[in-house]
């Protein structure tokens, strides 16, 4: 900030208003009375500030910045910036700095620099002392208007606040239903509206709903018929053992928390450019999630994976974590755009993680939440010592601020000494996060949110609502590459304290598996969001995942095996009447397929699936009107062979400005900014793509090719195809149906036998049957 | 047997449309049904949403404006790459004299910050035009005929000089990344009248989209039905539009009709499930849209008057010709907000004339100027001028001095640039703002690029400060939360 704003902020009243009248006479002004300025003001001043400032200046209930510009009073005490006039060194004031134009970031009025004539009635006005006339005048000093903030009782009473209890598993009428506590919580909730609960879905259902579930794709019709067929007590248990054993499993709920960490594989903006070796973030969250990485541990790696005692190759890939975000390589103002992208980091760990808006609180105190904009830097202060993109100018980011070359089996028992002569033979690229050293640059408050308006300096801590706990942080050795703040997050973040992070994945949990979190704003458990329909619940839950030892298999294995889970989605008697929202709970929500659910059920129906996992990503084939989009059509995408363009929706390159048009329209979680819940929109141009994309014929001709049998009869094939697409057994109606089109496709339209039956396929990958699920 | 492939075969299982609507309980919903059956006083009745209970809207059914706004429809020229303000509508005669000259001047653009420079003088001479004299360069002959029906605003600023960040801001009023598109905003209060077609169309330059593609009409964190759709001007016009290779209109109507024989078997046990009726709908929907599209792209019932208007008749204009007069042709059809980018991919291909001015703005321009005068003209002669606001501008503006030591080239320049609207309820023949001497910085009634947006809801009835979608935990607005006034200064 330049001196003459800061000694208009430090200003003290030394003085009386006629000292500065005194004072502005001897520094050589015309020799004037007081009444001569209040007539300055009356006549020439006050028609300048109405036409130009009154607009935003004038109302107190709204004035802009909290500035007042219509009394004395209003001028002492100033907006955020501190008071607009100095009593002891007028000529420094704020005021005349901000008409002044000097200062980028502080020109008023906004709409232009004011006329000469003007800005000299306003400087002699203020250099004797700004009165207006009236006892105000009188004034020196004016106590800064506070952004007054206090946590009251009412917050800590908040429900997601108030300390995580063990609460008791309520009784119910029907002994028999729960099969565990997770029943008793919600038939307690049903039996008291007055409902009795659904039945247990059928075995097809069932298995469906297990399988997309746990790893996003469907069951064959073999898989259906052995479960159906499975009398062991223990079928169900034995059929999600095995859905948690898939290594697809952590296809599926990878892509979840890739929604959530925002993940991409681009900066976005005028280059897009690809961020290096991201891929690997992706196949690590995978990794971690089927070998069954214990949640503390996962939200560890992912802040701290560097600073741990012994990192690994894994854990440094997983503070890729903090280097997924959008980046302007060319930002307009680089310190800016750089507290944006830990703004953005900031954002997402507290939502993600935390479940709270503390980005609500980069400008000023949180509006809803008990959150002081201290705590805001006092939280982005554990990310300060990040290396950012770019330091200074220029239009290149600096790739060894976050990529690497580390050895693949870095901090493993394999792990050999330094080599005995030239490189390593194992290294790997990847993207990750680095410090700029032992010492991170200070943090400040930011007025507004400006990083060219600093104000106190601030030292890294935990919000105060949620405890304000002490970090623990010592300095680290002046050798360290890092400041071990971070991990210092890390440990209170996932820390067996932390009620709030056990609440917020249990609450995501239960959304995943139910359709809808128990609070449904999993982003926010804070004031903006919806409360929790069964607190109680979800505390258990809270409970039970820490003591669980945060295992998520075990998470999963508890809340598929409640009766709850099993529930028919057909609502029971008055079901739709009592409870219009199912906030009860009172029966499955049905759903439609993901995105990437539906095109992955498309390749397994069609058996063209490609199951590899892992690896760098890649890019099936993007319609030419689609290219068009980009800037630069013909190096906008890369080339895949048949095999690659079969792979699963997870591993399609993930480019900002130019996203794969099917999964886009069927709701692809946005890129830019944390995605919590999905949309299901239902929209005219996917029935276009479904029924006329270059995609679909081609999965639909592959259908086609693979019920190709010599000898079967039109009836034999309708069968067989209705029973690949859906995985059950086709009633006559229905193939029926299937065989009238064929038969009419050929005989009044004049296609071929194939064609006709390849629109056949076309139809059935279209059923509300294969993309919905009960 | 007769076939009329337009009409699907009221079949519900053997039961009339009614019967089947009645048994889905009251409970049948959805994007396309609304409009197809809008007709239909019982089903208005009957639309309520999955619950049961609430009144059901489709996310794009037509809203009401907040206030009665002149404008129905939106045409935004996006001249993409940043024209530059002194060789078109912001005359500064003080500026020829010193072409050559290097003076003192502040500027920001991609060559970085810098406090001198050479001066380009402006390379075209200017003439009065109208009843307003306007002086408009020898660049816009044909649009220099419009200028009574024009508001030029010559004192717009933005907050980035540089393209990736200034296009958003542009297009969605942040530079970061992520928020909905203007487009998006309005398809989102107002809803759009025809839902045969797309609400947000967007029509991109033959070379290429703007540098980063679709994050310029994205609908960020609104869902995916308020996003821009891009409509081609030859060919097919949407994706996937058309039918595969063989299959007849009259064989898709066949295979839809089986389709939702299946769909609705499925949807008869569920009918509190809404989602399952409007997804039958929607393919419905997509069918008509097949044969609305194409006849909304679809130019040869233009009279040869017409499209000698728009250029149709010479390369040079054919292109952007063929743009804007499709443009006009939606906006007939109910399409609410329509965003034609001349220029695309990097470079001369757009407006970004770094390196030799003359050659880069002849192009732009010559291929420009009489389209954009014929749309101007013929919106006005079918009376639909007052109703459709149309925009002119790119994404910044460029400076007085030069980029490089030697040639014409201007760098980019975000503290002052020239902007137009007509139509719509604007006030015709108005100039407010005012750049510095050298063109170089907006000095008086600076306006930014938030008051461009505000002016644009405003027109449409929406009220820029009240218009807000819930994400994040904060009432986001177009304007930002801090809000913005509208340019009441342009306003008939």
């Amino acid at each position: 900030m330049p001196a003459t704003a800061q000694s208009g902020r430090s200003a003290a009243g030394t003085g009386l208003f006629l000292l500065t009248l005194v004072s502005a006479v001897a520094s050589g002004q015309t020799a004037q009375t007081p009444a001569d300025g209040i007539k300055l003001f009356e006549e020439n001043v006050r028609p300048v500030l109405e036409k130009n400032c009154y607009m935003c200046h004038s109302d107190p209930e709204r004035a802009e910045n909290g500035f007042l510009l219509t009394t004395r009073a209003g001028l002492l005490r100033g907006g955020e910036r501190g008071p607009a006039i100095s009593t002891s060194e007028p000529a420094l004031s704020l005021l005349l700095h901000a008409v002044g134009y000097d200062d980028e970031q502080l020109q008023m009025p906004p709409s232009g620099r004011l006329a000469e004539a003007d800005l000299e009635v306003i400087r002699q006005w203020v250099l004797l002392g700004a009165p207006f006339g009236g006892d105000e005048d009188e004034l020196t000093e004016v106590a800064p208007a506070e952004d007054a903030f206090e946590i009251t009782d009412a917050d800590r009473a908040w429900w997601s606040v108030r300390p995580l209890g063990r609460p008791d598993v309520p009784a119910v009428a029907d002994p028999d239903w729960p099969l565990n506590p997770i029943d008793n919580f919600l038939l307690a909730r049903i039996e008291a509206a007055g409902l009795e609960p659904p039945p247990t879905a059928d075995r097809r259902t069932l298995i469906r709903r297990a399988s997309y579930d746990l790893t996003g794709l469907p069951p064959t019709l073999e898989e259906v018929e052995a479960f159906e067929q499975d009398r062991r007590p223990d079928a169900w248990e034995r059929l999600i053992d095995r859905l948690l054993a898939s290594p697809h499993y952590g296809e599926r709920w990878g892509r979840h928390w890739l929604d959530l960490v925002r993940y991409a594989e681009t900066d976005g903006y005028e280059r897009d450019r690809k961020k290096p070796s991201a891929w690997r973030y992706r196949d690590w969250v995978i990794g971690a999630l089927n070998a069954d990485m214990p949640y503390d541990e996962f939200l560890t790696h992912q802040l701290a994976g560097d600073e741990l005692d012994n990192p690994t190759a894994a854990s440094v890939i997983a503070t890729g974590y903090l280097r997924l975000g959008i980046w302007d390589d060319e930002p307009t103002d680089t310190e800016l755009a750089q507290y944006d992208d830990l703004d953005s980091v900031l954002d997402t760990t507290s939502r993600v993680m935390l479940g709270m808006s503390i980005g609500c609180a980069r400008c000023h105190n949180h509006r809803g939440d008990p959150i002081p904009q201290t705590d805001y830097y006092r939280m982005l202060s554990f990310f300060r010592g990040i290396a950012p993109y770019k330091v200074g100018g220029g239009n290149e980011p600096t790739p060894e601020n976050y990529t690497d070359w580390i050895p693949a089996d870095l901090g493993t028992a394999d792990a050999g000494g330094p080599p005995e002569e030239g490189p390593p033979a194992n290294l790997i690229e990847v993207l990750r996060v680095k410090e700029l050293g032992p010492e991170a640059p200070p943090t400040h408050v930011l007025i507004r949110g400006n990083p060219h308006a600093p104000a106190e300096r601030v030292e890294p801590g935990f919000p105060l609502i949620l405890g304000n706990a002490d970090t623990g942080l010592e300095s680290p050795g002046p050798d360290s590459p890092t400041t071990g703040r971070r991990l210092a997050l890390a440990r209170w973040i996932a820390g067996d304290g932390n009620l709030r992070t056990s609440r917020v994945m249990a609450n995501r949990l239960w959304q995943y598996h139910f359709g809808r979190g128990l609070s449904p704003t999993p982003n926010d458990l804070g004031r903006f969001g919806q409360e929790a329909t069964h607190p109680e619940l979800l505390d258990w839950l809270a409970t039970e995942f820490t003591a669980r030892d945060w295992s998520l298999k075990s998470m999963h294995r508890l809340l598929m095996t409640s009766r709850a889970y099993r529930m028919s989605s057909r609502p029971p008697e008055n079901a739709l009447q009592v409870d219009p929202g199912n906030d009860l709970f009172s029966r499955f929500n049905m759903r439609r397929l993901a995105a990437e659910e539906i095109r992955d059920s498309v390749l397994a129906a069609t058996g063209t699936l490609n199951l590899e996992i892992g690896g760098p990503s890649v890019y099936p084939p993007m319609p030419a009107e689609v290219l068009a989009t980009a800037s630069q059509p013909d190096k906008a995408w890369g080339e895949a062979t048949p095999d690659e363009a079969a792979r699963r929706s997870i591993y399609i390159h993930v480019k900002r400005s130019l996203l794969h048009p099917l999964l886009e329209s069927l709701d692809l979680a946005d890129t830019d900014s944390t995605c919590p819940v999905r949309f299901t929109t239902t929209q005219p141009t996917q029935a276009l793509m479904m029924l006329n994309g270059d995609f679909m014929s081609e999965q639909a001709r592959a259908l086609t090719a693979r019920i190709d049998g010599p000898d079967g009869t039109v009836e034999d094939r309708v069968t067989e195809a209705l029973e690949a697409v859906l995985a059950r057994r086709a009633d006559p109606v229905e193939v029926a149906r299937g065989v009238g089109l064929i038969e009419e496709l050929q005989r009044e339209e004049g296609f071929e036998a194939d064609a006709a039956f390849a629109s056949y396929s076309l139809l059935l990958l279209n059923l509300n049957e294969f993309v919905y699920l009960d | 047997m007769t076939y009329d492939p337009e009409r699907p075969r009221n079949t519900f299982c053997g039961r009339t449309r009614r019967e089947f609507l009645w048994e889905a309980g009251g409970a049948f919903t959805s994007v396309a049904l609304a409009g197809m059956l809008s007709t239909d006083d019982f089903l208005g009745a009957q639309t309520v949403a999955a619950d049961g209970v609430t009144a059901w809207k489709n996310p794009l059914a037509a809203k009401p404006p907040h206030f009665d706004g002149p404008a129905k429809a939106v045409i935004f020229l996006f001249m993409y790459g940043g024209p530059s303000q002194v060789d078109t509508f912001d005359y500064k005669p003080d500026l020829y004299p010193l072409d050559g000259k290097t003076i003192e001047i502040n500027t920001k653009g991609r060559g970085g910050t810098r406090n001198q420079g050479r001066v380009v003088g402006p390379k075209w001479r200017f003439k009065q035009y109208g009843e307003c004299g306007k002086w408009v360069s020898d660049l816009f002959p044909h649009l220099g005929g419009c200028v009574d029906d024009i508001a030029f605003i010559h004192s717009m600023t933005a907050d980035a000089p540089l393209h990736g960040s200034a296009m958003l801001q542009m297009n969605s009023g942040r530079i970061l990344s992520g928020s909905p598109a203007l487009g998006s905003w309005v398809n989102y209060g107002l809803g759009t009248e025809n839902e045969n077609l797309p609400g947000f169309v967007v029509m991109l330059d033959p070379t290429g989209g703007p540098i980063s593609g679709a994050k310029n009409w994205s609908s960020g964190y609104m869902p995916a039905s308020y996003q821009g759709t891009v409509i081609r001007s030859s060919g097919t016009p949407i994706l996937s539009l058309d039918p595969p290779p063989g299959m007849s209109r009259q064989a898709q109507r066949r295979l839809l009709d089986r389709l939702r024989e299946y769909n609705e078997e499925h949807a008869q046990p569920r009918s509190e499930n809404s989602e399952l009726a409007a997804r039958i709908a929607s393919y419905e929907l997509a069918y008509r849209m097949q044969q609305h599209a194409p006849e909304a792209v679809e130019l040869s019932g233009e009279s040869e008057e017409t499209r000698r208007l728009y250029g149709l008749d010479q390369d040079r204009t054919k292109e952007f010709g063929r743009r804007c007069l499709l443009a006009r042709r939606l906006v007939e059809r109910g399409v609410r907000f329509i965003q034609v980018y001349s220029g695309g991919n990097h470079n001369d291909h757009n407006w970004d004339a770094h390196g030799d001015l003359v050659k880069n703005h002849e192009y732009h321009a010559g291929g420009t100027d009489r389209p954009i005068a014929g749309l101007l003209r013929d919106l006005k002669q079918r009376g639909l001028l007052d109703s459709t606001l149309v925009i002119w501008g790119g994404e910044f503006g460029r400076q007085p001095t030069a980029e490089y030591a030697e040639g014409t080239g201007r760098d980019h320049n975000a503290y002052g640039f020239t902007m137009w609207m007509a139509g719509g309820g604007i006030k015709g023949g108005a100039s407010v703002g005012e750049t510095d001497e050298l063109g170089n910085r907006a000095e008086v009634d600076r306006f930014h690029v938030k008051n461009l947006h505000a002016t644009v809801l405003q027109q449409l009835g929406l009220d820029p400060n009240a218009l807000s979608y819930f994400h994040a935990g904060l009432d986001q607005k177009l304007v930002g939360v801090e809000g913005a006034e509208p340019i009441h200064q342009i306003v008939a």
